[in-house]
């Protein structure tokens, strides 16, 4: 071990100290800084993934639609789905009714779906009922649309389609599609929830008239993150379709995801930063106190750029072992972030945002070692500087003015 | 003859003050030879540390040049011959407080280049030699001013330098303890065949020297 590193230890952690009060206080803040950047940064990406997870059940990993139905959807879903990039391929067909109940009625974009499918992500957001007693007679709510209906699980609602006006336009009585709600479902998406409303794709086509045609298809993809690659690849051969990848239909949504995380990784750094100049500050003060040692030496042949490493060293370690302390702190914090959550949900009173606004079980997390790695660079980076600003003035200093002072 | 381990030729040296430069050191000639002990004694402020340090190399004279005998190098500027050809001993002793008196000792040797074990095995021969032998691994917080300055002796000794410059070692130390340090330190010395420069304020210290010198006014004369 070189004789800098060996004497930047002990100055860090004199012997016969336990927890010497600048270096414990230097590491602990660093990471504290680290810890708040990291795990504000994976509940972020916690929460990203979950939303980039819901935009895929909600609408595929690919989205299959043409400029008019689908003449035969049946046939492009077996060539798809024969496809080795694609896991299945189903059909759906959707249009905006007139949902109503009595007195209370509301725009619904009902879809035709195929209720067999065990696939089908609905499935996953069932609120109350049951999605499996979905049939041509029931119908499945968003849980907005539900409540602007006044509807429970057993209640009747009519959906009038524009095809009954059409109907109406010929001189026939138009009557409404009568369903009894068997599930309610909540998605976290508000635009999903206040207007979806599920039933069966072959009644779908009798109120729509729309014979055995489809809207589109949805396809669930083996590799989901090549989706925009494998869309492309599928298009080929289909002119007149346009396949959109699951990144591309919620491209604004996402976005902005990501330009959160972005600020939020800026506004965090402010704190690993904020420590580290701590760390400068109060190495500075020790550097003008040893004063007579930087001066004793230079006395002793030391060259300059070994008293810069001694106290360039001191940074550099504080980073290091910050950083470390930072990332513990970060794991143990996120082991216990429900209990944590909870427990300041009960001090201020606040109800469970995580379940009532985003219904997720728990907080979301997403460990990406990219964050890990940004942040530990740049903490050891500023941590350096730090070090290094002081280091480098002492190592400035005439020896016999450094051994005049303090 | 003996060999010349210090040349110092003209130095002069002034201070900025409120009242403009204050000479300090004023064309200050000084040789001395292997084995020669030399005492530079003055009053306070009279300017014997900056003496030193211009000899040693830890500041530069406005005029004037010093040459150090390195060992393999011959005379050279006393900036490069810091740590291996001269050793310094101070009156507050100067040890790092966060090491050992084994480590502060070894520290000098490290600092010159020498591997870790031999740095320890060279520190422990010379503290045992001093009589720290059972103080190996004290800090120096838990050491007498006698013993850190018997610590500071081997130190400036570790690397074998040409030349030890002592800057009032005894100045912290009771009257006892100080003709302990001066005998060991001359004793020492002697032992390792340097040269030995002294600057004091005691007459009695200075009197032990072979050659002794007084610094008044800037100028160095014999005494």
């Amino acid at each position: 071990m070189p004789w800098f590193l060996h004497l930047a230890l002990r100055q860090l952690f004199p012997p016969g100290k336990r927890f010497p009060a600048f270096a414990t206080v230097s590491i602990l803040g660093v990471a504290l800084g680290v810890a708040s950047l990291l795990v504000v940064q994976t509940v972020m990406n916690g929460f990203g993934e979950e939303h980039r997870l819901r935009i895929r059940e909600s609408f595929g990993d690919c989205l299959v639609t043409g400029p008019a139905p689908i003449e035969k959807p049946e046939a492009l879903a077996k060539e798809l789905a024969a496809r080795p990039e694609v896991a299945s391929a189903s059909l759906f067909a959707e249009g905006p009714a007139l949902a109503r109940n009595g007195d209370f009625s509301g725009i619904a974009q009902v879809r035709g779906i195929d209720p067999t499918d065990p696939g089908q992500p609905a499935r996953k957001y069932v609120y109350g009922g049951r999605f499996d007693d979905l049939d041509d007679g029931r119908i499945i709510l968003g849980v907005g649309l539900a409540r602007a209906l006044r509807v429970r699980i057993g209640d009747r609602v009519e959906v009038w389609s524009p095809a009954m006006a059409e109907r109406a336009e010929k001189g026939k009585a138009p009557l409404p599609a009568e369903f009894e709600v068997c599930a309610v479902i909540q998605t976290g998406f508000t635009e999903v929830d206040n207007a979806a409303a599920l039933i069966p794709l072959r009644r779908f086509r009798e109120i729509w008239n729309l014979g055995p045609r489809a809207h589109g298809l949805t396809l669930r993809l083996k590799e989901p993150a090549l989706a925009a690659a494998t869309a492309g690849r599928l298009a080929v051969g289909h002119p007149e379709l346009r396949f959109r990848p699951w990144q591309d239909i919620k491209k604004d949504f996402l976005e902005a995801i990501r330009f959160e995380k972005t600020m939020l990784f800026f506004l965090m750094f402010i704190i690993t930063l904020v420590a580290s100049f701590s760390i400068g500050s109060t190495l500075f003060s020790a550097v003008i106190r040893r004063s007579r040692e930087v001066g004793v030496l230079a006395s002793l042949g030391a060259a300059r750029w070994q008293v810069v490493a001694l106290f360039g060293l001191q940074g550099l370690l504080i980073g290091a072992l910050g950083t470390l302390l930072g990332f513990l702190l970060t794991w143990t914090i996120l082991s216990f972030r429900d209990g944590i959550l909870g427990a300041i949900n009960s001090l201020f009173g606040g109800g469970d945002m995580v379940a009532n606004v985003y219904q997720f079980s728990k907080v979301p997390l997403h460990y990406d070692a990219s964050d890990f790695f940004i942040a530990a660079a740049f903490t050891l980076l500023t941590t350096a500087i730090a070090g290094l600003v002081p280091a480098l003035w002492a190592a400035g200093r005439k020896p016999s003015e450094a051994m005049r002072d303090a | 003859m003996p060999d010349i381990v210090l040349q110092a030729r003209g130095l002069a040296k002034a201070f900025a003050s409120p009242a403009g430069r204050l000479p300090v050191l004023t064309d200050v000639s000084l040789e001395v030879f292997a084995g020669e002990s030399v005492s530079i004694r003055g009053s306070s402020g009279s300017g014997k540390t900056t003496l030193l340090q211009q000899l040693g190399g830890l500041d530069q004279p406005d005029a004037g040049e010093v040459r150090i005998l390195a060992p393999g190098a011959g005379l050279v500027a006393p900036r490069s011959s810091l740590g291996r050809g001269v050793g310094f001993v101070f009156q507050n002793y100067q040890l790092m407080p966060e090491l050992t008196a084994l480590e502060n000792v070894a520290l000098a040797a490290r600092v010159a280049g020498a591997s870790a074990s031999s740095a320890t095995e060279a520190a422990r021969a010379l503290l045992v030699q001093v009589g720290l032998g059972a103080r190996l691994e004290h800090l120096p917080a838990k050491l007498s001013g006698g013993e850190c300055q018997r610590v500071a002796i081997a130190r400036a000794l570790v690397n074998r330098p040409s030349l030890i410059l002592a800057d009032e070692p005894t100045g912290n130390l009771d009257e006892r303890t100080g003709a302990e340090i001066m005998d060991l330190l001359l004793g020492v010395v002697a032992d390792r065949g340097a040269a030995l420069i002294l600057v004091t304020h005691s007459r009695e210290f200075a009197e032990r020297a072979a050659r002794r010198f007084v610094l008044s006014g800037g100028v160095l004369s014999p005494a």
